[in-house]
C-alpha cells in the first residue's frame, strides 16, 4: 500500500493528514504551531502517523503547505495553501466552485473548477482582522471560549454593530459595549456579523451564484458559519473537520505528484 | 563572471546619496532633483547642471509624518522625510511636475523647509491633442529654460540643447539595447539588476552613465556566451509609477518560478521608451515626445490610449505568459486606471496579479504565498 502525507503549517495550528492509495484518510492530527514551525510540522506528522499506525519510512510522498511550508525539510515539495484548500475542498464537495478559507492570520476566497484547480483567488493579507486570531481576542474580551461564543451568538435578540475591524480597536469597542450594559450574546453576534461583512466584501464577486464551501479553523465556529451563510444568502458547505482540508489537499497533490514521478 | 559595471550600477542605485555627495565634491556643480516623471532633463543638462530623478528613500518615514499625510504615496512621504532629515542638502533645487494631487502639495512644504533657491513648479499639461496644449507645453519649457539659466548662470542655446538631446538619446539607445539583450536571452539578468541599471541612469551624469552602460553591454554579451541563464514562467511587470518598487519584491517574483522579461515601470522602460528627434527646433522635439501617446499614462487624460493593450503588446513581443501589476499604494491615477485594465486582461485571458508596493515593507511572506499560488494556477497544479 502507498501512503501520502500533507502537513499544513498555519500561523496558529499545524495540521497533518495521512492518505492511502485508495484516497482513504487513515490518520490526522492538529497541534498548536507555536514559534517553531519545523518542530510543529514534525510533531503533527508524527502524531498523524501514530494515528494511522504507520512509520515515517512508510510514506511515499510528503507535501507541506501553509504559512510555514518552507520550514519542513522532510517534505518532498511545498505547495501553497490556496492550491491545497482548493484540491481538498473539491475532494470533499465535488459540487463546490468556491472556497472561503479563514485561517488564523488571513482569509482567502478561491474560485475553483470541477477538478479542484484554482481559477482565481483573492486574499486578505494585510492584517489579522476578521480571522481566527481576531475571534480568539474577541472571545477573550468576553471572557468565554470560542464554542461558548458560537452558542451565545445564536441567543442574541438584538443586532449590535461592531464597527471597527482592527483587532485592537474592536477589542476597545467590545469592552465599551460590555461596560455600557450590552448583553454578551448581542456582542458575540455583532462580532460574527462584522467578520461576515468583511469577508463578503472580499468574496462576493467570486462566490456569487456558486456552491461555496468554508474551510480553515474558523469554519469550526458555528456562529461564524451562521453569520456568513446569512450574509452571503447561501448555505455554506462545511466538512466534518474543515481545519484539515488544507492538509488533505496537500496529501492528494502528493499522491498525484508521486504517480507522475 | 566579470560584472564590474553592473556592480557599479547597483552601488549607485543602492546609495544615491553617497554617490551624489561624492560627485558634487569632485565636480563642484549644482544638482537639480526632478520630481518625478516627464521632467525635460535635457534643458537642465544644457544649463551645465546635473538633473537627477527623485528617489524613494532607503528608510522608514519618521519626521516626515508631521508634514505629509500617511495616505500619500511612498515617494512624496519619503522625499519630504529625507528633506526634513537633511539627507538631501547636497541638492541645489528641485523641478516638480504637477502630475498628481500629491505632487502638487510638495513645493509648499519645500519652500518652508529648505534653503533651496530653485524650486520650480511645472504645470506640464495632462491632456493631448490641441495646438493650444502644445503651445502651453512649450511655454512651460521656455519658463524652465529661464529658471535654469538663472540657477546656473549659463546661457542655454539651441546648440546646447541639441547636444544634450544627443547625449540623452544615446543613453536611451543603450538602455534599450540592454533590454533587447534580455529579450533575446531570457533570464540573463535579474529584475533587480535591471532596475539598478535604469536607476543608475537616473542618478549619474549621462556622459558617465553612457560609458558604464557600454561596459554593462560588454559584460552581458560575455554572459550570453557563457549560457546558464535563469529560467521560469516569462512575465511582464508594469505600473510602479514615479518610484522604485522594492528590489525584494522583484526578487520574490523571480524566486517563485517566474522570470521578468520586460517591463513598463517608471524605473524601467517608461524612462527611455521614446527618443527625441534631432532638429533645429529642440523644443518642438520635446513637445513631440511629451505629447506622444506612448507609453500610455494614467496621470494624463488620454482617452485614445489603452494601457492594457499596450501591455499585452509588450507581452506578445516577449512571448510572456502573465502580467504582474505593481500598484504603488496610494497612487490615485493608477488606482483609477486599474479596474479597466484588470477587466481587459481577464477578457483577453491574460493571467494577472496585482501587488501593492508600499514604502514600508510588511508581510513579504504573504506576498510570496500569493505569487506562488499565481504560479501554481498558471502551471495547472
Amino acid at each position: 500500500m502507498l501512503y501520502f502525507a500533507g502537513i499544513d503549517i498555519g500561523s496558529l495550528c499545524t495540521k497533518s493528514l495521512i492518505l492511502n492509495e485508495d484516497d482513504a484518510i487513515i490518520g490526522t492530527s492538529i497541534k498548536r504551531s507555536g514559534a517553531a514551525y519545523r518542530g510543529a510540522g514534525e510533531d503533527a506528522l508524527n502524531a498523524a502517523l501514530k494515528d494511522a499506525n504507520l512509520k515515517s519510512e512508510d510514506l511515499n510522498y510528503i507535501i507541506s503547505t501553509g504559512y510555514g511550508r518552507s520550514r519542513i525539510p522532510i517534505a518532498d515539495e511545498q505547495i501553497t495553501e490556496i492550491t491545497c484548500h482548493a484540491r481538498g475542498s473539491s475532494f470533499i464537495f465535488p459540487e463546490a466552485r468556491a472556497v472561503i478559507d479563514i485561517g488564523g492570520q488571513d482569509s482567502k476566497v478561491i474560485e475553483i473548477n470541477s477538478k479542484g484547480r484554482v481559477l482565481k483567488f483573492v486574499m486578505n493579507d494585510k492584517c489579522a482582522a476578521g480571522t481566527g486570531r481576531f475571534l480568539e481576542v474577541m472571545a477573550g474580551s468576553l471572557d468565554i471560549d470560542l464554542e461558548q461564543m458560537s452558542e451565545l451568538a445564536k441567543q442574541s435578540k438584538k443586532e449590535v454593530q461592531i464597527s471597527s475591524m482592527c483587532t485592537v480597536f474592536a477589542e476597545s469597542e467590545v469592552i465599551s459595549l460590555f461596560a455600557g450594559g450590552t448583553e454578551k450574546a448581542e456582542i458575540a453576534s455583532g462580532i460574527y456579523r462584522a467578520i461576515a461583512r468583511r469577508v463578503t466584501g472580499l468574496a462576493s464577486h467570486i462566490v456569487s451564484g456558486k456552491k461555496v464551501t468554508m474551510t480553515g479553523g474558523v469554519a469550526k465556529s458555528k456562529g461564524m458559519v451562521w453569520a456568513l451563510s446569512k450574509k452571503l444568502k447561501t448555505e455554506l458547505l462545511v466538512a466534518d473537520d474543515p481545519q484539515i482540508i488544507g492538509a488533505l489537499g496537500a496529501a492528494l497533490i502528493a499522491k498525484t505528484k508521486f504517480n507522475n514521478l | 563572471m566579470k560584472q564590474r559595471a553592473l556592480n557599479q550600477c547597483m552601488k549607485v542605485s543602492g546609495d544615491p546619496y553617497g554617490y551624489l555627495k561624492e560627485w558634487k565634491g569632485n565636480n563642484n556643480k549644482k544638482i537639480i532633483s526632478c520630481f518625478a516623471m516627464n521632467i525635460p532633463e535635457e534643458i537642465i543638462h544644457a544649463a551645465g547642471l546635473l538633473p537627477v530623478i527623485a528617489w524613494r528613500s532607503n528608510e522608514s518615514v519618521s519626521i516626515g509624518h508631521s508634514h505629509v499625510a500617511s495616505f500619500n504615496c511612498g515617494l512624496t512621504r519619503s522625499f519630504i522625510d529625507d528633506v526634513l532629515k537633511e539627507k538631501l542638502n547636497f541638492l541645489d533645487g528641485v523641478v516638480i511636475n504637477r502630475m498628481c494631487l500629491q505632487a502638487q502639495g510638495i513645493p509648499f512644504i519645500l519652500e518652508q523647509n529648505t534653503k533651496w533657491a530653485n524650486i520650480i513648479y511645472m504645470s506640464l499639461p495632462a491632456l493631448y491633442g490641441s495646438d493650444c496644449i502644445r503651445d502651453f507645453f512649450k511655454s512651460e519649457l521656455d519658463r524652465l529654460i529661464i529658471a535654469m539659466e538663472k540657477c546656473s548662470g549659463n546661457k542655454i542655446t539651441t546648440g546646447k540643447i541639441v547636444n544634450s538631446i544627443e547625449i540623452y538619446n544615446h543613453n536611451r539607445k543603450l538602455l534599450s539595447d540592454i533590454y533587447e539583450i534580455r529579450r533575446k536571452n531570457i533570464g540573463i539578468i535579474s529584475a533587480r539588476e535591471m532596475l539598478s541599471i535604469v536607476h543608475s541612469s537616473m542618478i549619474m551624469p549621462k556622459e558617465e552613465n553612457n560609458k558604464l552602460l557600454l561596459e554593462v553591454i560588454e559584460e552581458l554579451n560575455l554572459k550570453v556566451a557563457e549560457g546558464n541563464h535563469k529560467s521560469g514562467i516569462p512575465v511582464v511587470i508594469y505600473g510602479s509609477l514615479c518610484q522604485t518598487p522594492h528590489p525584494e519584491l522583484l526578487d520574490l517574483i523571480e524566486n517563485t518560478g517566474m522570470v521578468v522579461v520586460d517591463d513598463d515601470i517608471f524605473i524601467g522602460s517608461r524612462y527611455f521608451v521614446n527618443s527625441l528627434d534631432i532638429s533645429d527646433d529642440p523644443i518642438e522635439s520635446m513637445a513631440n515626445r511629451y505629447l506622444s501617446h506612448i507609453p500610455p499614462c494614467p496621470t494624463k487624460g488620454d482617452y485614445k490610449s489603452n494601457w492594457s493593450t499596450y501591455i499585452s503588446d509588450i507581452m506578445n513581443k516577449n512571448k510572456a505568459k502573465a502580467v504582474i501589476t505593481l500598484m504603488i499604494r496610494y497612487c490615485p491615477p493608477h488606482m483609477c486606471a486599474y479596474p479597466d485594465d484588470q477587466i481587459n486582461f481577464e477578457k483577453k485571458g491574460i493571467p494577472e496579479i496585482m501587488l501593492e508596493v508600499e514604502h514600508e515593507i510588511i508581510s513579504l511572506e504573504q506576498v510570496r504565498t500569493r505569487l506562488q499560488s499565481f504560479v501554481e494556477t498558471i502551471g495547472g497544479i
